[in-house]
């Protein structure tokens, strides 16, 4: 209770900040928007040539994109402190300010920053999923809705859980995250549409490992009417908690990462 | 009562340099922050930590903060190991770092200090009384809505104080928190430590350069060098060891001729004025008073024990850091 209560009044200031330069944040904000615009359009453009892909129409298509791209950008939204100051707080010793206070350090580094101007990224993924919901003529129910709600959420805990991963290899001072680079963002890529029209090392990269098939494509064919693997509906509300796992087992190893950092020279 | 406890402290750093033209694995040196470091401090204290740059002063504090975690060695604080419990430790201590801010940088202090507040779990009653007690005595009052950026050092650092001592720790460390201040801030700022230290019984321990502070505020010093304790007591009997030099400042009405001072006294001009550098022990003071007076009429003569800083110069070259 008391760390949502923190974690308000953190955002609430970090906002007041943010707006301290509207200018700069307006003019960013229509720069995002022309970027996942482009990315979405760039989709729109390939669909068009197919009339299904696999089992998937376009509509169909249009909903993953939305959904991959609401849970990426949401994660990128809220974890910004992971994913952009964290690196810095290791290389400039600004994360002896967070250890010296009685919180976690997941929860201060969550805390240190938020990334507003992506909300016209989650909007251009909400209008994907709205458009692809419509011509996929999806029926909506109660529990339609929940499911989409955890598989966004669940499919966030993935994400945050690959940029930790990014941030362990930061405090062990390796410079080259270019490969944890590749299952971030090239997962999210790649897993902007349906996991079976890859093949099959692909397939069991995104189901197993980094399991994007799981949180996202299971209860998203599942919303659709449709399966994935060939599986039974209920199954699409308990594969998302994947999501949960591999964040869990991530956190761990960061908390032990964390007795590893050397901090810098004062 | 012993608040803290170290024994056998040690830590080792790994850096690893750029790598030359030709080679193929970079090279790896192995630097001993800390060997095997002992000591043990009354609750209450307030204990100096000095020693040259790069002795392992920031690393202990460090270590001692939950910050780090040490390759070997025992560490109770208060009877935490500080980095096994790093966030019930944290409750209990503060940290002032001169170089480093705490506070947020873009945002009104008050507004840190409200932050502070939820952090630490602070009742508001608590938190507002003591807040209030501290704005008072730093002089921070009309400074409260200004952002931190905006703050000039002197200011920045008695913010960064107040901000370290809301939750009223039981320790408190101070990373060299004079660097930069003006004589003012600087006194002002010991005069603060000392009632603190008085008043709330809060153990310090000051690391530093500036020998002033210490002087003015320890009733204890550890010496480190090379990752070693050196020495562990009072100020003046560790000086008292270097204290050897004395100084004379003396400017004659005209000319004057002090060519037949031996050579060593080591003379030295300053405008109009001599300076005489001489080791009573080895040159009679009351021989070199006759030599000066021979030279010339004298109109001004003042004798003065050497700077304190020289005295720690000639120290750590003695201990060969």
């Amino acid at each position: 209770m008391n760390t949502i209560k923190l974690y308000l009044r953190s955002m609430a200031i970090l906002m007041k900040c943010q707006f301290q330069y509207p200018v700069s944040f307006f003019l960013q904000t229509i720069g995002q928007l022309v970027m996942e615009g482009g990315e979405f359009l760039a989709v729109l453009l390939i669909v068009d040539r197919f009339d299904t892909l696999h089992q998937w129409t376009p509509g169909n298509l249009y909903f993953f994109f939305g959904m991959m791209s609401v849970s990426f950008y949401l994660t990128e939204c809220f974890g910004r402190g992971v994913t952009g100051n964290f690196p810095n707080m290791v290389r400039t010793g600004q994360l002896d300010t967070v250890l010296l206070r009685p919180r976690g350090v997941l929860t201060q580094v969550l805390c240190s920053a938020i990334d507003p101007r992506r909300i016209t990224c989650i909007a251009i993924g909400s209008a994907a999923l709205v458009l692809g919901s419509r011509l996929s003529q999806v029926q909506w129910t109660w529990w339609k809705g929940l499911l989409l709600i955890e598989a966004i959420g669940m499919s966030m805990f993935l994400i945050l859980g690959l940029f930790l991963i990014e941030a362990i290899f930061c405090i062990y001072s390796v410079k080259s995250v270019e490969m944890v680079n590749a299952l971030t963002y090239g997962g999210r890529s790649a897993c902007q549409y349906p996991v079976d029209i890859y093949p099959r090392p692909l397939r069991t990269l995104f189901s197993a490992a980094v399991p994007f098939a799981m949180t996202l494509h299971v209860p998203a064919a599942c919303i659709l009417d449709r399966s994935l693997y060939g599986w039974p509906s209920w199954t699409a509300f308990v594969s998302p908690l994947s999501g949960l796992v591999f964040f869990t087992a991530v956190y761990l190893a960061f908390r032990k990462a964390i007795l590893h950092y050397r901090s810098t020279g004062s | 009562m012993r608040y803290i406890e170290v024994k056998g402290l040690s830590k080792t750093f790994t850096v690893r340099k750029r790598k030359e033209k030709g080679q193929l694995f970079r090279e790896k040196t192995k630097v001993r922050a800390l060997d095997s470091v002992s000591f043990s401090v009354e609750q209450g204290e307030l204990v100096g930590y000095i020693g040259p740059n790069g002795a392992g002063k920031s690393t202990t504090v460090k270590i001692l903060s939950g910050i780090l975690t040490p390759d070997s060695g025992e560490v109770f604080v208060g009877g935490r190991i500080p980095w096994k419990e790093r966030r019930e430790h944290a409750a209990h201590i503060g940290v002032v770092f001169g170089q480093r801010s705490q506070l947020w940088w873009d945002v009104p202090i008050l507004d840190s200090y409200v932050l502070l507040r939820d952090i630490y779990c602070l009742r508001e009653d608590a938190w507002k009384k003591r807040l209030d007690e501290l704005t008072e005595r730093l002089e921070l009052g009309n400074l409260l809505r200004t952002p931190l950026r905006l703050l000039s050092l002197g200011q920045r650092m008695r913010a960064e104080l107040c901000g370290s001592l809301l939750h009223c720790p039981e320790l408190l460390f101070l990373d060299e928190p004079t660097i930069g201040l003006d004589a003012v801030s600087k006194l002002a700022l010991r005069d603060f430590l000392h009632e603190e230290n008085q008043k709330n019984r809060t153990t310090i321990l000051l690391t530093t350069h500036d020998m002033e502070d210490v002087a003015a505020l320890c009733s204890r010093v550890m010496v480190l060098g090379h990752g070693n304790l050196l020495y562990d007591g009072a100020l003046p009997e560790l000086l008292s060891k270097y204290d050897r030099v004395r100084m004379i400042r003396i400017r004659y009405e005209d000319h004057a001729e002090l060519g037949g001072l031996p050579e060593r006294c080591a003379v030295s001009r300053e405008g109009q004025d001599y300076l005489i550098r001489y080791e009573p022990s080895k040159v009679p003071t009351a021989w070199l008073l006759s030599e000066l007076q021979k030279a010339g009429s004298i109109r001004e003569l003042t004798a003065q024990q050497q700077n304190i800083d020289h005295m720690i110069a000639a120290m750590y070259r003695e201990m060969d850091l």
